[in-house]
């Protein structure tokens, strides 16, 4: 049937076999006809669509504004939280504090860092041999002191040693559990040291074997590790999300403006009209990830600057490995733009499609975030699995792995999910009730409508 | 212009046309059963009947935005089951619900439409000139069509119709929400077309734009064509003087046929097993 429609004359298209105008074969003419009608309805739905102020907005504005925003306001409540913790009294009691010794009591009090951070109030809570230290935990005020906030903590010494009991789920629980051990540790410190001068030693000589930790990978290596877990799940929410309006637009905005009769009387295949309209989806979803990580990439330096204080741990987009990922970036915005379009054409306007995308959303999300999990890598099997396979390949080719098998099971596992889902657009937009009702698809209508022959070739 | 068409073969042609659609609430429903119709060049036909009779998706059958359930349609020498896409090059189709993309200026709609019509630049620049001037869409023709009047909008769909030039014109309603003014341009633009040899079928209900317009009227009621002919066979035929009144008739003759009778009341629901 579509050999047919070349075979007239004039503005119909030529024939199948040598063209007498542009001498070319009848096939090569149905191709660039084919391709030149699918760009020309891209085209079209490009400009159509980024001319809307909310698409637009939502595609290319809000990224740009959005990461540097979103994450000045992380980095200020990431510093008022750290202050705030500083901040924190922390009230922890101690048994039989009369029997310790003064010095002792005295790096306890004072800390390391003398002044109103990391203050360690001591409550002296007497003799206590017959209670047990975690039911200490609820006093609220000590040996003839007035009432006090809760304890964070009991310490007491005994001949094995000072034991220390702490509630973690509580946040002040840890913070006592952070700062007695650090001021003990320098007393110990202190007192090993006075030894050693008092016996003509070295300080080293009294303690018999000291690790020293040493990190030898690159600082850089950090930042790529932290990337390659950030950036695949990022990749694949921003591509759905940069997908969303754009497809609902094109499908059930069709029908809420009243065009979608106007479409299916273009005069060529449906198929080509679906196919303009995908890759118009899918060109939009790339071009809002590519702006979302561009802003990303320039906003996150500053917040990773402010969290990781005293670490040298230094993020660079890696542009290398990002336009490795960029052609099964691509074809997985192919079947993102694919689906989200064929679900939002069952919708009869903007709003019901939004609801029914919703959950189709979590379907490429969830995934995504399971190919982040430490201990899931690309293997042959997971290669196969749409949208996991995507994450985990990223995460591979950010992390400067070379996997050629699996990722050509990737690129053919993406393009095929593609195919399949612009089928399954094709067959549902070219429906008749597309343009013939106002009414919702209901999935027992989708379902017969799928195994019936459908329109697509019209 | 005239056209240089093969008069012999007309137009358009349908054999049994039956378009059946599924209804979750009335089962099946025939919303047209086996139309026979044929139109020449040269010939403006209306189709006159009320809403619900079946007009329009007669008029989005042979226009091949629908399937036809069965029978069979040809429409400027192509097959609306087989050939549908050579349908749409070789006809203008215009109803009030082929929207104008409302984002796109009235240019870029015609450029659009022009291009998928497979129209070279040249070809399209000079086509583009004939239809501005002969629409007079100069003023507006860089505006946004959703800024535009229903009337502006009403001259944008025509000349989107139009276009590629095509030998028959299929028009659903073309009046219908227009004002005076835009009513009477579409008339004019409708027998400027029978002049220039090309063949025009369009869908009314407003009885006095068929009597204006139309060499030949078939009457359309519950799906079916009660009868076709020129007004004045179609009077010979009832005896009726106003063309409501030969309307009436032919509706009255088929609600008491005994064949008609006998599906009543839902004429037109066939297996039909209402929804629960």
């Amino acid at each position: 049937m579509r050999d047919k429609h070349h075979q007239d004359s004039g503005h119909e298209g030529p024939g199948t076999s040598l063209d007498p105008r542009t001498q070319l074969p009848g096939a090569t003419l149905a191709m660039t006809q084919r391709l030149a009608a699918t760009l020309q309805v891209t085209g079209k739905e490009l400009r159509e669509t980024l001319r809307d102020r909310q698409t637009a907005f939502t595609t290319l504005v809000l990224p740009i504004c959005m990461y540097p925003v979103l994450f000045w306001i992380m980095a200020q409540g990431f510093l008022v939280l750290q202050g705030q913790k500083e901040r924190t009294e922390v009230h922890v009691g101690v048994v039989n504090q009369g029997l310790l010794e003064e010095d002792l009591l005295r790096a306890m009090d004072q800390g390391p860092e003398p002044g109103p951070a990391n203050r360690l109030v001591l409550v002296d809570l007497g003799f206590q041999d017959d209670v047990p230290p975690e039911d200490l935990l609820e006093a609220t005020s000590g040996v003839g002191e007035p009432q006090g906030p809760p304890l964070a903590g009991v310490l007491s010494f005994g001949p094995d040693g000072a034991h220390l009991h702490v509630n973690r789920s509580e946040p002040k629980g840890e913070l006592a559990e952070s700062r007695v051990t650090k001021r003990l540790a320098q007393h110990v410190d202190q007192l090993r040291e006075q030894a050693a001068e008092a016996g003509g030693h070295a300080a080293s000589a009294l303690q018999p074997l000291y690790l020293e930790r040493v990190d030898v990978g690159p600082e850089s290596d950090k930042g790529a590790l932290l990337l390659a877990t950030l950036l695949p799940m990022l990749l694949v929410t921003m591509c759905v999300m940069g997908a969303f309006f754009p497809a609902v637009d094109l499908s059930a905005g069709e029908r809420e403006r009243g065009t979608a009769e106007t479409t299916l009387l273009l005069p060529v295949p449906r198929l080509w009209v679906l196919q303009g309209k995908v890759l118009a989806v899918a060109s939009l979803a790339m071009i809002a990830t590519t702006f979302n990580l561009l802003a990303l990439g320039i906003s996150a330096e500053g917040l990773l600057a402010t969290i990781l204080q005293g670490s040298n741990i230094t993020i660079n987009l890696p542009w290398q490995a990002l336009l490795a990922v960029a052609p099964l970036a691509l074809l997985f915005a192919l079947f993102v733009a694919a689906t989200l379009t064929a679900t939002s054409g069952m919708a009869r306007n903007f709003k019901e499609a939004q609801a029914m995308l919703g959950p189709v959303q979590m379907v490429f999300i969830l995934p995504a975030i399971a190919g982040i999990m430490p201990g899931i890598d690309l293997t042959p099997g997971l290669a196969l699995v749409p949208v996991l396979n995507v994450t985990l390949a990223a995460k591979s080719m950010l992390l400067g792995k070379v996997l050629p098998l699996e990722y050509a099971l990737v690129a053919g596992s993406l393009l095929l999910s593609a195919w399949l889902a612009l089928k399954f657009a094709v067959r549902l937009l070219s429906r008749e009730a597309f343009a013939t009702t106002s009414a919702t698809i209901s999935w027992r209508q989708l379902f017969s409508f799928l195994r019936s022959d459908g329109d697509a070739s019209r | 212009m005239t056209l240089d068409t093969n008069t012999n073969a007309p137009a358009i042609h349908a054999e049994a046309l039956t378009k059946i659609f599924s209804d979750p609430e009335r089962g099946k429903v025939a919303a047209v059963q086996d139309l026979d119709l044929a139109c020449n060049y040269g010939e403006v036909m209306g189709l006159l009947g009320p809403n619900g009779a079946g007009k329009t998706t007669t008029l989005r059958m042979l226009s091949t935005i629908l399937a036809p359930t069965r029978g069979r349609g040809t429409v400027a020498g192509a097959d609306i089951t087989n050939d549908p896409i050579t349908v749409r090059k070789r006809i203008g189709f215009l109803s009030g619900t082929t929207g104008l993309y409302p984002r796109l200026t009235a240019q870029e709609v015609l450029q659009y439409f022009g291009r998928l019509h497979g129209m070279d630049e040249d070809t399209l620049g000079r086509r583009l000139e004939v239809v501005v001037k002969a629409f007079d869409l100069k003023d507006f023709l860089l505006g946004r069509c959703e800024s535009l009047s229903t009337g502006q909008k009403q001259r944008v769909s025509i000349a989107r119709a139009v276009i590629h030039d095509p030998r028959v014109l299929i028009l659903d309603e073309p009046t219908t929400g227009l004002d005076l003014l835009a009513a009477s341009d579409m008339i004019r633009f409708v027998e400027s077309r029978r002049e220039e040899g090309r063949c025009v079928l369009f869908s009314t209900h407003i009885l006095s734009e068929a009597e204006r317009l139309c060499d030949r009227i078939a009457i359309v009621h519950a799906g079916r064509v009660l009868a076709v002919g020129t007004q004045e066979e179609l009077r010979e035929d009832t005896g009726e003087k106003w063309l409501e009144d030969v309307f009436r008739a032919f509706v009255a003759r088929a609600d008491n046929s005994p064949e008609q009778a006998a599906d009543q009341p839902h004429a037109n629901i066939v297996d039909g097993e209402p929804h629960k």
